[in-house]
């Protein structure tokens, strides 16, 4: 497979009133096209300001940034992009919330309606189309949030946290359906979290950002097949893997990182 | 008559303000202020039939209706004016208010020069500058649409400023991410979430529209309700006075009310549902 997102020495510092902020020393790593890679770490190692970057939302600082053969030099018309807050708009109906890429990227709402509706029965929202996002809970609103980053056949996904506002259950229900979701689809995903268990079930690899300033402390390949079903998280080899990645994390960061 | 202050009605959002809105109000919310308005009214007749009121100092509710029942095309003729001003001063000063708040929110520059100078503004008594209107632009309706668009303008200015300022910050981070332009952010975000700030500033700008007519009417006018109440005070016929009151206190509802339902049709759209 090719290379898609490479990232050469990528740094980005801020600078502030009281001074200059290196959020990202520097960061170098290639993720292949259909791959899922996650940036695991602890709060505040930069890991969001590195995708933001991917995303074409932020400039890094220095480095070379590269993105489907082409440098990034701002937002790209085929990313799909979920935060941590769904962050639909009030007054959008479900199906509304799900084609508002659509609408912003100016493509005919005729073709990705029929679209809209299947991923949001596939998402297990069936039935819910015309609710507003008042009524529904925090993991169904996510769950838009999925629909809405992929209505537009992105092939680049750019989760920064997503269900790290969610309670336990719920976040493994959700990375049950992500799972789910992209299992026929060679989308390429960067997924940021802190939780070593949602990393490892959903990831090819895994890389751990650490150290102050900030880089890439570890690339680990996480080779279980697809699709998984939830009871890997028992097996020897999850376990040791979650293990060797939190001890990466603590060797990092000097911080006791709690497996989720 | 008393004026919510920005800040207030601000602070309490759009619905929870001193007026509920209409679908807030059970059988016993409606009943219940009809009642205590009926009460009032019935011990007032009371009152100045058994203590012999006279008529020049308060004339009784029953006398006062009667005359807006039999004076009622004169008074509808005054009505007019009054009403059709208050509307042009107020659709003026909500355009203009909104393209100054835009104005404001996207220019920095403009930000920083007119928004200390708006809030002065808006903390001087604009009524005293009536007669300089009267000055400036004579005694016909411009005077009076120019002074009511320039009381009612700014807690419009000053609610959509809020508005558009409050935006989501991460909407406006999603919309960036998917290439929209700063105009498709503004159609399709920015201005759709300030909508509950928008109208809770128009609906005090209606009622200082109104007000801003009448002290124009008061100080220079030839018709009117507030030509037709001091030219009835100044010969002391108090019952026709109140009689104009009552038909202003009707077209101020209306007004009122208008903007109202234009807020309902439009949260249908782009309501946050509260709760």
């Amino acid at each position: 497979m090719s290379v898609f997102i490479s990232l050469e020495r990528v740094g980005k510092t801020y600078h502030t009133r009281t001074g200059s902020v290196q959020a990202v020393a520097q960061a170098s790593f290639d993720v292949r096209r259909g791959e899922f890679v996650s940036l695991l770490g602890p709060s505040g190692c930069g890991k969001s300001t590195l995708l933001m970057m991917v995303a074409g939302l932020e400039v890094p600082s220095v480095g070379r940034l590269v993105v489907d053969g082409e440098a990034v030099t701002g937002p790209r018309k085929d990313n799909g992009i979920i935060f941590q807050d769904a962050t639909l708009l009030p007054w959008k109906s479900v199906l509304e919330n799900v084609l508002f890429p659509v609408d912003i990227l100016k493509r005919p709402r005729r073709e990705f309606e029929s679209r809209a509706r299947q991923l949001i029965q596939r998402v297990g929202l069936g039935g819910f189309e015309a609710k507003k996002p008042h009524e529904l809970s925090g993991g169904m609103r996510q769950r838009v949030a999925i629909c809405r980053a992929l209505i537009h056949e992105p092939q680049v996904l750019l989760m920064d946290e997503p269900f790290s506002a969610l309670d336990a259950i719920t976040r493994d229900q959700m990375n049950l359906v992500l799972a789910d979701m992209l299992q026929h689809d060679d989308k390429t995903v960067l997924f940021v979290t802190h939780s070593i268990r949602e990393a490892v079930y959903l990831s090819d690899r895994v890389l751990v950002m650490g150290g102050r300033p900030s880089t890439i402390t570890l690339d680990l390949r996480v080779d279980f097949p697809r699709p998984r079903a939830v009871e890997i998280e028992d097996d020897p080899r999850f376990r040791e893997m979650v293990r060797a990645l939190r001890a990466s994390i603590q060797q990092g960061h000097g911080n006791v990182v709690p497996a989720h | 008559m008393a004026v919510p202050t920005t800040s207030t009605k601000l602070a309490q959002q759009t619905g929870d303000v001193a007026v509920p809105g209409i679908r807030h109000m059970g059988g016993r919310a409606l009943l219940l202020p009809l009642l205590v308005a009926g009460s009032v009214l019935l011990l007032w007749e009371i009152g100045v039939r058994w203590a012999a009121v006279p008529e020049v100092i308060l004339p009784s509710p029953s006398a006062i209706f009667g005359v807006v029942i039999d004076s009622r095309e004169i008074l509808l003729r005054h009505a007019i004016p009054t009403t059709l001003e208050s509307a042009g001063g107020f659709l003026l000063a909500s355009a203009a208010g909104i393209l100054i708040a835009i104005l404001l929110t996207y220019s920095e520059m403009a930000r920083q020069a007119l928004f200390p100078n708006l809030v002065f503004f808006q903390l001087i008594p604009k009524i005293a500058l009536a007669p300089l209107f009267i000055m400036w632009l004579g005694i016909g309706s411009e005077s009076r649409l120019a002074f009511s668009v320039f009381i009612s303008i700014f807690p419009i200015i000053i609610a959509t400023t809020a508005g558009l300022s409050s935006t989501d910050p991460n909407a406006v981070r999603l919309c960036r991410a998917l290439t929209a332009t700063e105009w498709q952010i503004f159609t399709a975000v920015r201005f759709p979430s300030a909508l509950p700030f928008i109208f809770s500033g128009m609906k005090i700008g209606i009622t200082l529209s109104i007000i801003g007519v009448i002290i124009g009417e008061f100080i220079t006018s030839q018709r009117g309700l507030g030509y037709l109440i001091i030219f009835a005070t100044s010969r002391a016929d108090t019952v026709v006075a109140m009689a104009a009151i009552v038909v202003l206190c009707i077209s101020g509802l209306l007004l009122y009310g208008a903007v109202s339902l234009a807020e309902k049709i439009t949260d249908r759209h782009y309501g946050v549902p509260r709760g």
